[in-house]
């Protein structure tokens, strides 16, 4: 028997099902009790208890929540193209968790080892603003059309800055491949990215909140002033897939933050001789190390949230353009006279 | 396996391109237009060219295709209005997609780049690296062709923003750096009043009796 | 290196199938009862009306512009900084001028104030 399913988890196709599986079954149920967590969360940060109705404090409210979306109906809004309002959910998903295939969970764990892998993870998160085009267009409402001209044109925006910031991460590393970009940061906790491209790595962050159209920059779905934004026509299951990628691509975000700049699955205890830290178990790499980097990212989403009052529309695109490309652009020289001191412990020509 | 994919995605393309200019609604046509790209940078992807593939993705997908949609989508494409002229300049426009044809069927036919010209190209090692073959290149040997792309670039922003930039009247802007060298006193004026006798108010409660 | 793009592959299906599964279960399992009043696109409390595909400011089109110029600025960073120990102190200096190019057309932009909202 146990011969049997080891034999047919050598067919490489099935092989490789089986990784697709054990990545996105993890994902989504993180996404499904990551939007619990947010509620809780930001519950207890204004002085309220958040949801705690069903199940042991509220611990099947996104089973519930899913349950229910599932079987609203679906409403198409008069004078709305039926196809594309249809597709639009589809393709966002499928552009957010296709990025997933490149992200590696430890040295040798990864599906798709590709040599180029940042530039396919950029290429996925800029299709991405298609999902939002094609539900603002297909929707027939004047207030997706809005929201969808505005989400464009943000995210395409902060994606420079993230580009530039990510041009950075590999001057340090000289390598596409994630996988590559953490060994390079390998030594001690001074050798993580964050530390001599720390204006950048802070920029990344804030371009990758803007990105997803995550509060404070949020003017996507600004309730207060388009409703809900592009998908202010959706209801039920449709809505879900929408809200669905969203959190996919915050914890994308979030990962490939704790990967390129925080040394992903290295410890931050290696090489540190105070107690014998860095002979320990603790100073091994593991999984561990890289989601619980992944879960602080994935927090300072939930706090910003409660936190920041919502930014208007012409100071987001003045922070994305005139503050944020600038910095980007004159750090990429400074790195480059970096490279050219050979600053160690980052910057070893070879 | 590869071969299959190869014909899956070549029809791919093949069928998208069709829709492009067959399909009524410009935006449908817009939208044919990128899974038309996605198909090439597939194709791309199977001649080993995995940097051009992406950057065609990131580039003519994520960026030139939303600028198209863009204009597509705002602009008020008047379908009848369109179809007016069309049988008036059919014979013309016949010609021109014949030289067109012609032109690029003598710089891409089949004598330059037929099979026969061409030994099949030799599958890379699994290390190969397209990526730093590319950058070898050009920025070592080919680096002014690449410093005039930075012109052309250069041109390219001020020819869009002398185009496109309409500066309105009378509109209003933060000026973030006046908000940040803001003093109290510019905006605050404590002003001393002399403290009042009684008298007045007492007098007003006494009117009003 | 092809064999690498083939999960890739896989996961944009498998991708795909989660999206269309979950559409295809929720038109399944919801009711539709479709109604003149509910299915009016969203205003505020009064009748839509005109075409919601409206017109709108050229500064949109700038940004896009702007983008895809900067997008492919970007495009020729990554390979240089991957080949960035071969080139040597050349093509250091090749990229510093390429991107004091690019800073220039960045000056250009922000003084005749293509970057202001308002």
């Amino acid at each position: 028997m146990v011969d049997l399913i080891l034999s047919i988890y050598e067919i490489p196709i099935i092989n490789i099902l089986v990784k697709i599986i054990a990545i996105l079954v993890p994902l989504l149920l993180t996404v499904a009790y990551f939007t619990y967590f947010e509620r809780k969360i930001i519950g207890y940060m204004q002085v309220r208890i958040g949801p705690n109705r069903v199940g042991p404090r509220g611990w099947l409210q996104p089973i519930a929540d899913a349950m229910k979306l599932m079987f609203k109906e679906i409403i198409f809004p008069s004078g709305a193209n039926k196809i594309l309002f249809t597709i639009a959910p589809t393709l966002t998903i499928a552009t957010a968790l296709a990025a997933w295939a490149v992200i590696p969970f430890g040295a040798e764990m990864v599906l798709a080892d590709l040599n180029v892998a940042l530039l396919y993870i950029l290429a996925m998160t800029s299709v991405g603003v298609y999902g939002v085009i094609l539900a603002g267009w297909s929707s027939n409402s004047k207030y997706a059309i809005m929201s969808t001209l505005r989400t464009a044109a943000q995210v395409v925006s902060y994606e420079i800055a993230m580009g530039f910031a990510l041009v950075g991460v590999v001057m340090a590393a000289r390598s596409l491949n994630i996988g590559d970009i953490v060994a390079g940061q390998s030594g001690s906790i001074w050798g993580w990215y964050m530390w001599p491209l720390l204006p950048l790595f802070v920029i990344y962050f804030i371009s990758g909140v803007a990105e997803t159209n995550r509060a404070p920059f949020d003017v996507a779905e600004g309730e207060s002033e388009i409703v809900a934004g592009f998908h202010v026509e959706y209801s039920g299951i449709l809505f879900a897939i929408f809200f669905l990628a969203e959190y996919a691509n915050m914890i994308l975000i979030s990962i490939m933050a704790a990967l390129l700049f925080m040394g992903g699955w290295l410890s931050p205890f290696q090489g540190v001789e105070f107690l014998g830290l860095g002979s320990s178990f603790l100073a091994g790499s593991s999984i561990v190390w890289l989601l619980s980097k992944t879960a602080i990212f994935m927090f300072l989403f939930l706090w910003f949230r409660a936190t920041f009052p919502r930014y208007r529309y012409d100071q987001i695109m003045r922070l994305g353009w005139k503050v944020f490309i600038p910095i980007t652009i004159v750090w990429i020289y400074v790195i480059g006279i970096m490279y050219y001191a050979e600053l160690a412990p980052w910057f070893i020509k070879g | 396996m590869e071969t299959i994919v190869f014909y899956v995605f070549s029809a791919f393309m093949i069928l998208s391109a069709l829709m492009v200019i067959t399909v009524h609604n410009p935006v449908r046509a817009a939208f044919f237009l990128v899974l038309t790209f996605f198909s090439s940078a597939a194709v791309w992807l199977l001649l080993e060219a995995e940097f051009l593939a992406i950057i065609l993705i990131i580039v003519y997908v994520g960026a030139v295709m939303v600028l198209f949609l863009f204009v597509v989508m705002m602009l008020d494409v008047n379908l009848a209005e369109l179809k007016k002229g069309f049988v008036k300049n059919l014979p013309l426009a016949v010609i021109v997609a014949l030289a067109m044809f012609a032109m690029i069927f003598m710089v891409v036919g089949g004598e330059q780049f037929g099979v026969q010209n061409f030994a099949v190209p030799e599958r890379h090692a699994a290390d190969y690296s397209n990526v730093s073959a590319l950058g070898q290149l050009l920025y070592t040997e080919y680096v002014y062709s690449f410093e005039i792309a930075a012109v052309i670039l250069l041109v390219g922003i001020v020819a869009a923003i002398s185009l496109t930039l309409r500066r309105r009247p009378n509109t209003r802007h933060q000026k973030v750096e006046d908000q940040v060298a803001v003093k109290g006193a510019d905006r605050l004026r404590v002003v001393k009043v002399e403290s009042q006798p009684r008298k007045h108010t007492i007098d007003n409660a006494e009117v009003k009796k | 290196m092809l064999e690498n793009y083939l999960p890739v592959l896989i996961f944009m299906g498998v991708g795909l199938l989660v999206g269309i599964g979950m559409t295809v279960m929720g038109l399944i399992l919801s009711p539709h009862r479709p109604d003149r009043e509910k299915n009016s696109p969203y205003e505020c409390g009064f009748e839509a009306f005109e075409d919601s595909r409206l017109k709108f400011d050229v500064r949109y089109y700038l940004v896009a512009i702007l983008f895809i110029i900067f997008d492919l600025e970007i495009a020729f960073l990554f390979p240089w900084a991957v080949v960035l120990d071969t080139i040597g102190t050349f093509g250091l200096i090749a990229m510093a001028i390429f991107l004091g190019l690019l800073v220039v057309g960045f000056i250009y932009e922000w003084k005749k104030g293509a970057l202001e909202w308002e």
